[in-house]
């Protein structure tokens, strides 16, 4: 006969939370950061420049991912083939990453490779040959990728809503990428240009691995070689500004089986001071498993695979998102629940239990998420694009912790802004059109994209 | 160099009732890892009741007698874990990495489930999870280009009748027809502590592991009979064969497969490194003859790798996406020349290095995680009865050599065993 248990067990004895002590070198002009993981076979380098997406300006959305892509068609003393033979003959790739704030080229290798690695990863993003022919073959590539990429459900939705929220005359109205259209109009100039602009200040070397078997000066001196001095500025935040009327925007996907749902608006910055209890009330409300939205949508409705709701906060401007797909007959009711679920929480709030599953997952995660080389790359990264103290991730672990009821509260109620929520709907126009008009819940206007 | 793929320490033991325990100690992260693999998947469906392994994955985080609905999901992320469950045509597993304090949480938690499911599943809470099953059909396979390749190749590969004939996503039609009986059945037959192997990996001793896994399993009972899995044959499969599918796509797609080696064995470490060499990275053979090259292919879009599946001949996976331009004949004559040359030419020793370097990073990744080692752990207990043998995977890969590649590139990668999937846009066919 089968014994359970059934007194749930208490907590052992915390374990004390640490972060690797960081450590920061000044070499040849740039930053290195660094975290020491003694003991781990792999160690990642990761070069990070002042040259993400919101460094474009307007016409030329996509050009920081063509460079991106252009810097592995071979340097001044390789061919692209034997490039890649070289660096991948050392067990990594060149993973190349761009968000609004920054360009990141990261390698990952067991240690002992690292300084050929960085030595191959500075090659190509210091001095990449960037012939004509090449950056006009990778651009087309890269439109052809943004086509395929479009025919998925997600992009043109994400497309729409940052337009709305923003507005197209501003870079970040427009999609990180660019879209089709825009990366097929590149020039050769453009790709030159923006190399030259942003790709010659220093930046910052990360460095994440057992330092003990490490030259962090000699991986700098790599890194930063042929750089020149100055660091661009970072510019103010944008005012966040907001709509006051919620509107339907209809995205039509003809014969879709699922409607693709992003609700959001304009939010704060990332520096914000209510970053903390800002983006616990979005766990409450859409981040965990047992958050709202996904308890009435998925766990009580069935209307969706998964629902989740977020912040977005870049360093000059934020949005909250809200994503899930639903099945194509449930789009109106779905949408009802969820801005519902989006209203309560403004009005009311969120309660001590839900609060203390945010807090206690995020503050947990510190320790479980950061396991990897990468992982901790990553973790620096944040400390380097926002400027944060070295003892920032004990400080947001005290501060998660101590997040109190009123305070996310106040915050839901600050920075939602159900009433003037734009929702974007991805799906079979026919189908759902009159439905989502007798929502009621806001006009309904078809995007033209 | 560490001559094993996992230099760290492997505990084990096996409680009266069966169930086995694996533990690997690791105190360099105030974090630890709890993994189960149940020896049940897809492949043990009979007929009628496609996706039902999966289906009830999914009822297994709804309540059991001691833990409310929900209850699972907001203990492991409200004392700061990660969690999920996955299930594949050869076995279902379900995993939580939480700070080390809550290892004994985690535990009630499985043995709850494992021992206490049947009397707290309900009727409503099938109908709900159908739903969401459903929706994750929709949005996986059925709302996005290409989605439902891998439901269209594996009946190409393996004839009727054979365990990995069906996908493990189940068809709407079994889905619909799942009743709640079937499932408390299924619970009983497989839902056992000596059809599972629980393993701890990071921040705890072996012994107070092994303690607290008698103390929450201890009490329970071992199963019965099992109905076996089917063993299927793939005698009488008579190729090549080729399905050529009209969809909403935005460009020609083809998929070429070829059946290899069981997952564990040499010649499949073999096939790891062969498929790396065809198809991972710039300097792969499919990016630089069709992408760079011939200018076939986009370059995103070409890859090739060896699929982990142990209980029949694993399938070998190469693809690559046209061109604007290139159509679909164009593009699959081109990529099967790619993989014809592997059985007619030879691989450089400068492929092989490349291939083997790439793995070895890949490797340490997969192990960087107290995690992700669990689950290897529970994976080589399940698959092979121990656990230790999976130090031998890196070295596995190490020892191929160009002629091994060479040979299972002959015995496997024969035209006339080829599967051959082809996705055209619908506008270009009509």
């Amino acid at each position: 006969m089968t014994q359970l248990i059934a007194q749930r067990p208490e907590p052992g004895t915390p374990r004390p939370y640490r972060f690797p002590a960081v450590v920061r070198r000044s070499v040849a002009g740039g930053s290195v950061v660094a975290a020491d993981l003694p003991g781990h076979n792999l160690a990642v380098a990761s070069l990070l420049l002042d040259a993400g997406g919101g460094r474009e300006t307007i016409g030329v959305e996509g050009v920081a991912e063509v460079l991106a892509k252009a810097l592995e068609e071979g340097t001044a003393s390789r061919s692209a083939a034997d490039y890649a033979v070289a660096l991948e003959s050392l067990g990594t790739d060149l993973s190349l990453s761009i968000d609004w704030d920054s360009f990141a080229a990261t390698v990952q290798v067991p240690v002992a490779a690292l300084p050929a690695a960085v030595e191959l990863l500075a090659e190509a993003v210091r001095r990449p040959k960037l012939d004509p022919a090449d950056i006009e073959r990778v651009r087309d590539d890269e439109a052809e990728s943004l086509r395929l990429y479009w025919a998925n459900p997600g992009p043109r939705a994400d497309a729409v809503l940052r337009s709305d929220l923003f507005g197209a005359e501003v870079r970040h109205g427009r999609p990180l990428s660019g879209d089709p259209r825009t990366v097929g109009a590149l020039s050769v100039d453009d790709v030159v240009g923006f190399h030259r602009s942003w790709f010659m200040a220093p930046g910052t070397l990360l460095v994440a691995g057992d330092l003990s078997r490490i030259d962090l000066d000699a991986l700098g001196r790599a890194a930063f070689a042929g750089a020149d001095e100055s660091s661009p500025v970072v510019g103010e935040p944008f005012p966040a500004g907001g709509r006051t009327t919620r509107r339907i925007v209809l995205v039509d996907r003809p014969g879709s089986v699922q409607s693709t749902l992003r609700l959001g608006h304009t939010a704060p910055h990332r520096s914000h001071p209510d970053y903390v209890p800002m983006t616990l009330g979005a766990i409450v409300l859409g981040g965990a498993f047992t958050s709202r939205l996904n308890h009435l949508l998925r766990e009580v409705r069935g209307y969706t695979y998964g629902i989740r709701s977020e912040y977005g906060l870049s360093r000059r401007f934020g949005r909250f998102v809200t994503s899930a797909g639903v099945q194509t007959a449930v789009t109106a009711p779905a949408l009802v629940d969820a801005v519902g679920e989006i209203a309560r929480t403004q009005s009311e709030g969120v309660t001590e239990p839900e609060l203390a599953v945010a807090r206690d997952w995020r503050a947990g995660q510190l320790s479980v998420g950061l396991q990897t080389p990468r992982a901790y790359a990553s973790a620096l990264s944040t400390l380097v694009v926002h400027d944060l103290p070295d003892d920032y991730h004990a400080r947001l672990r005290e501060s998660l912790l101590h997040a109190t009821v009123d305070e996310v509260s106040a915050a839901t109620a600050a920075h939602l802004n159900a009433e003037g929520i734009t929702l974007v709907v991805e799906g079979d126009a026919a189908a759902i059109r009159s439905e989502l008009e007798a929502t009621g819940l806001g006009e309904v206007v078809t995007a033209a994209i | 160099m560490s001559e094993t793929g996992y230099p760290w320490p492997i505990e084990t033991t096996r409680l009266a009732n069966g169930m086995r325990v694996v533990v690997s100690e690791d105190r360099s992260a105030p974090v630890v890892a709890v993994n189960l693999w149940y020896d049940v998947g897809s492949r043990h469906e009979p007929d009628g009741q496609t996706g039902f392994a999966h289906l009830f994955e999914h009822l297994m985080f709804e309540g059991s007698v001691n833990v409310p609905k929900t209850e699972h999901m907001r203990l492991v992320q409200g004392n700061g874990g990660s969690l999920n469950a996955t299930t594949n045509p050869d076995r279902t597993n379900y995993f939580e990495t939480l700070p080390a304090e809550h290892l004994e949480l985690a535990l009630w938690l499985e043995a709850d489930r494992m021992g206490g499911l049947v009397p707290a599943l309900v009727q409503e809470t099938l109908d709900n999870q159908r739903d969401v099953v459903k929706n994750e059909r929709r949005q996986r396979y059925e709302n996005v280009p290409y989605g439902d390749a891998w439901l269209r190749l594996l009946p190409l590969l393996y004839p009727e009748g054979h365990p990995y004939h069906h996908p493990t996503i189940g068809s709407m039609e079994d889905l619909n027809a799942a009743e709640l009986a079937t499932f408390q059945a299924f619970h009983r037959s497989y839902y056992v502590p000596d059809n599972a192997v629980l393993t701890v990996a990071g921040d705890a001793a072996p012994a107070e592991v092994f303690a607290l896994a008698a103390k929450y399993f201890g009490g329970l009972t071992a199963g019965g009979q099992r109905p076996p899995a089917p063993t299927g044959s793939l005698a009488g499969w008579a190729g090549p064969v080729s399905s050529v599918v009209a969809a909403e796509v935005p460009a020609p797609r083809v998929y070429l497969a070829h059946r290899t080696y069981p997952y564990g064995s040499t010649e499949h470490d073999a096939v790891t490194v062969l498929a790396t060499v065809l198809g991972q990275g710039r300097g792969s053979r499919l990016y630089r003859l069709l992408a760079d090259g011939a200018r076939l292919a986009q370059p995103d879009t070409v890859g090739a790798y060896g699929v982990d599946l142990a209980y029949a001949p694993a399938p070998l996976i190469a693809s690559a996406t046209a061109r604007p331009g290139v159509t679909a004949a164009r593009l699959g004559a081109a990529l099967a020349e790619v993989v014809d040359e592997l059985v007619t030419g030879e691989v450089t020793e400068q492929e092989l290095a490349r291939a083997q370097a790439l793995l070895e990073t890949e490797w340490w990744t997969a192990v960087a995680t107290v995690d992700g080692r669990a689950d290897l752990l529970s994976r080589y207990t399940t698959l092979f009865g121990d656990p230790a043998r999976v130090g031998s995977r890196l070295p596995g890969w190490r020892a191929v050599t160009t002629s091994a590649l060479a040979e299972v590139a002959r015995e496997v990668l024969r035209p006339e065993d080829r599967v051959t999937l082809v996705y055209e846009p619908m506008e270009a066919v009509a």
